[in-house]
């Protein structure tokens, strides 16, 4: 136990430390070019909309640049050090306290994640109304996800082992087939047959409504179709990963044994082959995790759904920097927790698999 | 590795084997078949148009929402699926197996370095970043290193030098390619020529290694604490050799089911590349081009059923591959 | 047993579609925004979407009706009267409409505009962007004997200064300025002031305070609508005041009518979702339709019955420009050769399915007076294009064109091609310049670049080539921001620009009666088909799907291209008559 606290509390310190390198690296590589964000948020210049001949329009956007840079306070010095090469040789320049850096790691470590860019809003609370979206669906289709995997997995594997015959061969194809759609088309797919006046009508495609006094089962069937598309863009490699696990422990001599002994082949499956074939399955779980926190780009935007992966992907788009460094860190730590979870349930899985702080 | 046994090849190997030298062909002789329409080249005309096999010239497999011709499409792409999608695919395999069995059978605290090795490391790294003071303190640290290899050459024993940190660096470099890599892409490559290449299938491999060696480290785990490994370090032989040899196959038993599905991931990761403005130019055919155009026009049922078929069909050949690899005594 | 659930599943979702589609019960209309307003504050509106909320919480002095396609008066009672003074002054003289007044029944009066003004120039507020087309305002005198009557002291002299003075919306002194501490100032001594000015940075302080990004409720406006919901990236839900000042005024301005109750914006950002969400009914008007949404719901029987189509011709031209200063595309000869490539009357067709129209220059087909309809079109024409190029002294060869060029390095024409990558239509369009390219033997790299690394690299030259999308100008000419040689390091990509031009265009701008601008339009429109620094291939189309019901849109070639406050649901029965 004092084993296992302690290997916790390495993992959680170092996650943390490695999570904060990370963004600060963020950080610093998005600040090198700050052009792009004053000049979205001041517009396109060559739009004839100005209807008057300005004879400074160079002089008038320089100052107002130089302006909003100001605001932003990217006037400021980056990092407590700079390098410069001047002549050949190359010098660095301290520069104190007064940086961008460093007032982006004080207000974290006091706990407020910076102002956007584009409308001067705390961050924090917007992660967290976006979080509130995000996570009943990628919960809802991790645990999908991981029902469906167990389900079809086992059901997969539960034939003969040299070859796959007859409509096990036919699932398996169609579990490819379904890995090999880019996630897109399955979603737009689910929405031009179940939602398509055309075809079966038969549940709401559009995740907003007006009616705010809405019931939460009306609510929850809006959130069907994403969280299937979600499901099945996951589902084939999960089930194939524990298909093809299972019937290599099914080959194995304790496997023959127990059928020797007269178990069936299920009981087999889901008693002793099931617990040691189950760690590829729980490694790519790991790695989905991370979107719980990150979100899912591509269904938040055909289903409208204002997630975090939606928030992630418009901040890089219109270069609002510190949502995206607040994006990074949160992705970050929940990959970095997702790892350490992963250790932890392969210890509990396997028992002979030790845990090295 | 000691070669694989083949064991009775099924029907199934050698369809999948057909396919993959039909893909193969297909692309090579691309140049040369009797196609109607050349890649690339828009049919203003005949825009996202469902296969019509009355007209003459006849678009076989329909046009694309640019006017491409889905055929030409297919078989010119072959060659981008052959030249950069499969090898990045067995080398993101071959690079995450490699990290992955180094992290899981060390850990943070099995690879011992040599003072000297870290020494001479932090010498080049000072001299490198040209920190403050850069010539006299590199060469302090290079002086230094060679003290402690003399030092250690000099004396029987060798002193212990400092662990090297494997798992941790493998969980930050997961970590570091898992959160950022679009933001980086588009920073760093975005208004520059496209990639060649060697360049793009570094770029995918970079990006697609950390699967595959998530699934050997975990393996490993499990792998090391095995009798037979025990045996192996019991009867003298060095440890890289137990860990190349011994434990290694065994850890990578799981690619044999993920490698064949990365394909699929990496060439819809080509798609989203071209999106952004990274990656090969736009008038080189790629099937993952092609399935990409489907969000322009959704109801192109005939680019999904073509190019998807073509896609499903390479997945199913390369896991018949894997599975004869995986048959063993 | 097992599948209980499963039939649970189903068998709601069957009972919940059987229910009706969303009535109407009190005439709220649905349209769909693609994109968040972000900022509702009326000093920072960063898209469009935000200044179409801002003009229904908000009135501006003139207004743009959709019906004549030009500003209209809207707080003032009509357009300003201009006067000139000497050569570099024009005063513009307004009055406020007596009606005009404010939610708590104070009227508006010239000091509000006053008011409205000096935040507007005040440093350390974010105003920076609607700074900036008011730049040629220097101060405002008020009438002492009437306070709705005030003059604009503007720098320069432009016709255009009549619409521009007037668009901007008129903030309350009350809620920022209680005390009345900004009237000491002037709007000049406002803009030439230090943002550390005691009175300026309480002021910015009270606005900091007021954090109008998430809550512009606090700033009412005289506009007809309140916002009652704002649900970030998902809907605004607007509502119409019960009294409002415009109400009593017969007969009512366009500009100054707001019939529907609740207006609902659905912000959907994917176009697939949005026209299934106009199938479905749960949307009422969908602007901006895509070329293929459009044709598919033409196509669709069910669709026709319950939709009704509009197509207008925007001012938005698709335009493939050429970087003038590279030593390749210096001269005219070989930019008129490399226009010859392009097939605007095929890509027409295949992006935008036959709507929009083809253009000879920047000025809108539509504006019969201005537009030199005897000038010929841009066409695709493949030897002409080589006999251009032999004029322009490039040889061919087995290896391509060839040019000798002084100081010994033979020039060869090979270009590169920038566009947006994330816009299929100019994917169709570069593919198909490259193809022609091709048969001619000149070597063309398409580079498809993100859109904020394309205005970089436009505006610091690191292109041959490049194709997108010019927004234009319904009320002005001024094309100086993108062909004056002032304008190199901003907006004229194209790094044109002579003396001559430049006059040009500056005479243009400045023109007065509309003979002269005639005359000058035309010697305009040639010499840009001359010079060719860009191929305007055509305008693009602006389509718009509405419920058939719906009536009073006035679609329009002008943002946002229809006009929310004025429609209104057709009664049952008249809607039976049109059948």
């Amino acid at each position: 136990m004092m084993q296992l606290g302690r290997w916790l509390a390495a993992q959680v310190g170092r996650a943390a430390l490695a999570a904060w390198a990370i963004a600060s690296l963020v950080f610093l590589l998005s600040r090198l070019d700050t052009a792009k964000a004053t000049d979205l948020l001041l517009g396109e210049a060559d739009n004839l909309g100005t209807a008057v001949l300005r004879t400074d329009i160079d002089a008038t956007q320089r100052q107002a640049r130089q302006a909003v840079e100001q605001r932003l306070g990217l006037a400021e010095p980056l990092f407590y050090v700079t390098r410069t090469k001047q002549a050949g040789a190359i010098s660095w320049h301290w520069h104190g306290l007064h940086n961008q850096y460093h007032q982006w790691l004080r207000g974290l470590l006091h706990g407020h994640l910076g102002l956007s860019f584009r409308d001067g809003q705390p961050i924090g609370p917007r992660w967290r109304a976006a979080l509130a979206y995000t996570l009943p669906l990628t919960g809802l289709a991790t645990l999908g996800a991981i029902a469906g995997a167990l389900l079809v997995g086992l059901v997969l594997a539960g034939g003969p082992q040299a070859t796959l015959s007859g409509w096990r061969a036919g699932l398996h194809t169609l579990l490819t087939g379904l890995q090999g759609l880019p996630l897109f088309a399955l979603a737009l797919g689910l929405l031009f047959v179940f939602a398509n006046p055309d075809m079966l009508n038969v549940l709401p495609a559009y995740t907003g409504s007006a009616d705010a006094e809405e019931l939460w089962d009306q609510r929850a069937l809006r959130l069907v179709l994403p969280v299937l598309a979600l499901v099945l863009a996951v589902l084939p490699e999960l089930a194939l990963l524990l298909a093809h696990a299972l019937r290599h422990e099914l080959s194995t001599g304790y496997a023959t044994t127990a059928r020797a002994k007269g178990l069936s082949n299920s009981k087999l499956l889901r008693k002793h082959a099931l617990p040691n074939a189950i760690l590829p399955l729980l490694t790519a779980l790991a790695g989905l995790l991370p979107t719980l926190v990150a979100g899912a780009v591509v269904v938040e935007t055909i289903f409208a759904l204002p997630g975090t992966g939606r928030l992630l992907a418009e901040a890089v788009a219109m270069h609002d920097y510190p949502v995206v460094v607040a994006g990074v860190l949160f992705s970050a730590l929940a990959r970095l927790l997702a790892l350490a979870l992963a250790d932890a349930l392969y210890a509990w899985v396997d028992p002979r698999i030790r845990l090295v702080p | 590795m000691s070669l694989p046994v083949f064991r009775a090849r099924t029907a199934g190997f050698w369809l999948g084997v057909g396919w993959l030298l039909l893909v193969l062909s297909g692309g090579l002789l691309a140049p040369w078949l009797p196609l109607a329409f050349l890649p690339a080249v828009p049919d203003l005309q005949h825009v996202a148009e469902a296969p019509d096999w009355a007209a003459s010239p006849a678009h076989w497999l329909g046009t694309d929402p640019q006017g491409r011709d889905v055929l030409t499409e297919l078989l010119y792409g072959a060659r981008q699926v052959v030249s950069i999608s499969l090898p990045a695919a067995l080398l993101a395999t071959l690079v995450g197996a490699l990290a992955g069995g180094a992290a899981g059978f060390w850990g943070n605290k099995g690879l011992r370095l040599p003072w000297a090795g870290w020494l001479a490391g932090a010498a080049v790294g000072w001299w490198g970043f040209a920190l403050p003071g850069r010539w006299p303190c590199s060469l302090a640290l290079a002086g230094l290193a060679g003290l402690a290899w003399w030092h250690c050459r000099s004396r029987s024993a060798k002193l212990a030098g400092w662990p090297l940190p494997l798992d941790t660096m493998f969980q930050s470099a997961l970590t570091l390619l898992g959160a950022v890599p679009r933001l980086v892409l588009v920073l760093v490559f975005a208004a520059g020529p496209a990639l060649g290449t060697t360049q793009l299938v570094v770029l995918l491999v970079l990006v697609a290694w950390p699967e595959a060696a998530s699934q050997v480290r975990a393996q490993m785990l499990r792998v090391r604490e095995l009798p037979f490994v025990e045996a192996a370090r019991a009867a003298g032989l060095p440890t890289s050799r137990v860990w190349y040899r011994h434990a290694l196959p065994h850890a990578c038993r799981p690619l044999l089911a993920t490698a064949p599905l990365s394909l699929a991931g990496l060439i819809g990761l080509e798609s989203t590349l071209a999106f952004l403005g990274v990656g090969r130019p736009p008038d080189i055919p790629s099937w993952g081009n092609l399935l990409g155009t489907l969000q322009q026009e959704p109801g192109a049922w005939w680019i999904l059923a073509s190019a998807g078929c073509a896609l499903v069909l390479t997945l199913l050949a390369l896991q018949q591959l894997a599975r004869q690899l995986g048959q063993r005594a | 047993m097992k599948y209980l659930w499963f039939g649970w599943l189903l068998a709601a979702g069957i009972s919940s579609c059987s229910l009706p589609a969303n009535k109407q019960p009190d005439s709220t209309v649905r349209i769909r925004w693609n994109r968040d307003p972000e900022n509702l504050s009326p000093l920072a509106l960063p898209n469009q979407n935000a200044v179409d909320a801002a003009t229904l919480l908000h009135c501006s002095l003139l207004q743009v009706d959709l019906s004549i396609g030009t500003y209209s008066p809207a707080l003032a009672d009509s357009l300003p009267q201009m006067q000139l003074l000497g050569d570099s002054l024009t005063h513009l003289r307004y009055q406020l409409r007596r009606a005009a007044a404010w939610d708590n029944g104070r009227p508006v009066l010239a000091t509000d505009v006053a008011f409205t003004l000096k935040l507007i120039f005040c440093p350390g507020l974010p105003n920076e962007k609607v700074r900036a087309p008011l730049g040629f305002i220097r101060d405002i005198k008020l009438d002492p004997s009437n306070p709705r009557r005030f003059t604009l002291v503007c720098r320069g002299q432009a016709p255009e200064f009549g619409f521009a003075s007037g668009d901007f919306p008129i903030i309350s002194e009350d809620v920022l300025d209680p005390k009345h501490s900004l009237r000491q100032f002037s709007v000049e001594s406002v803009a030439a002031a230090n943002a550390a000015e005691p009175t300026l940075a309480a002021l910015a302080t009270r606005y900091q305070q007021a954090n109008l990004e998430a809550h512009p409720e606090r700033l009412p406006g005289c506009g007809p609508y309140k916002l009652a919901v704002w649900k970030k990236k998902q809907y605004l839900t607007f509502e119409r005041k019960t009294h409002w000042w415009a109400d009593n005024l017969h007969p009512a301005p366009l500009v100054l009518q707001a019939k529907p109750a609740k207006l609902h914006f659905s912000i959907i950002p994917d176009d697939a979702m949005a026209t299934l969400a106009l199938r479905r009914h749960e949307l009422d008007v969908l602007p901006q339709a895509s070329a293929r949404d459009f044709k598919r719901l033409q196509e669709s029987a069910a669709a026709r019955q319950s939709l009704a189509f509009y197509s207008t011709v925007s001012y938005e031209v698709v335009t493939a420009g050429f970087n003038t200063r590279r030593p390749l595309l210096r001269d005219s000869l070989t930019r008129q050769a490399l226009s010859k490539l392009f097939d605007p009357v095929r890509l027409l067709q295949a992006t935008q399915l036959g709507q929009g129209q083809r253009t000879v220059g920047l000025v809108h087909p539509s504006d019969h007076r201005y537009y030199a309809s005897s000038l010929p079109l841009p066409t695709y024409d493949l030897p002409q294009a080589q006999i251009l190029l032999q004029r322009a002294g490039w040889q061919h060869r087995p290896t391509g064109w060839t040019r000798p060029a002084a100081g010994g390095q033979a020039q060869r024409l090979a270009l590169m091609l920038r566009y947006r990558g994330d816009e299929p239509a100019f994917q169709t369009i570069a593919l198909q310049f490259k193809a022609a390219a091709t048969q001619l033997n000149i070597p063309v790299e398409l580079r498809p670049t993100e859109g904020s690394s394309l205005t970089t690299a436009l505006r610091e030259g690191d292109f041959d080539m490049y194709v997108r999308i010019q927004k234009g100008n319904p009320f002005a000419f001024n094309y100086a921001s993108m062909l004056h040689s002032r304008s190199v390091q901003e907006g004229n990509f194209s790094k044109f620009g002579t003396p001559a031009t430049d006059r040009l265009i500056e005479a243009v701008a400045t023109a007065e009666t509309p003979d002269q601008k005639r005359q000058l339009l035309q010697r305009f429109q040639v010499m840009l088909q001359r010079q060719v620094p860009f191929v305007p291939l055509f305008f693009l189309p602006y389509r718009l799907v509405a419920d058939r019901r719906l009536q009073n849109l006035y679609p329009s070639a002008i943002k946002p291209g229809y006009s929310a406050p004025t429609m209104t649901w057709a009664t049952a029965t008249a809607a039976l008559a049109q059948k």
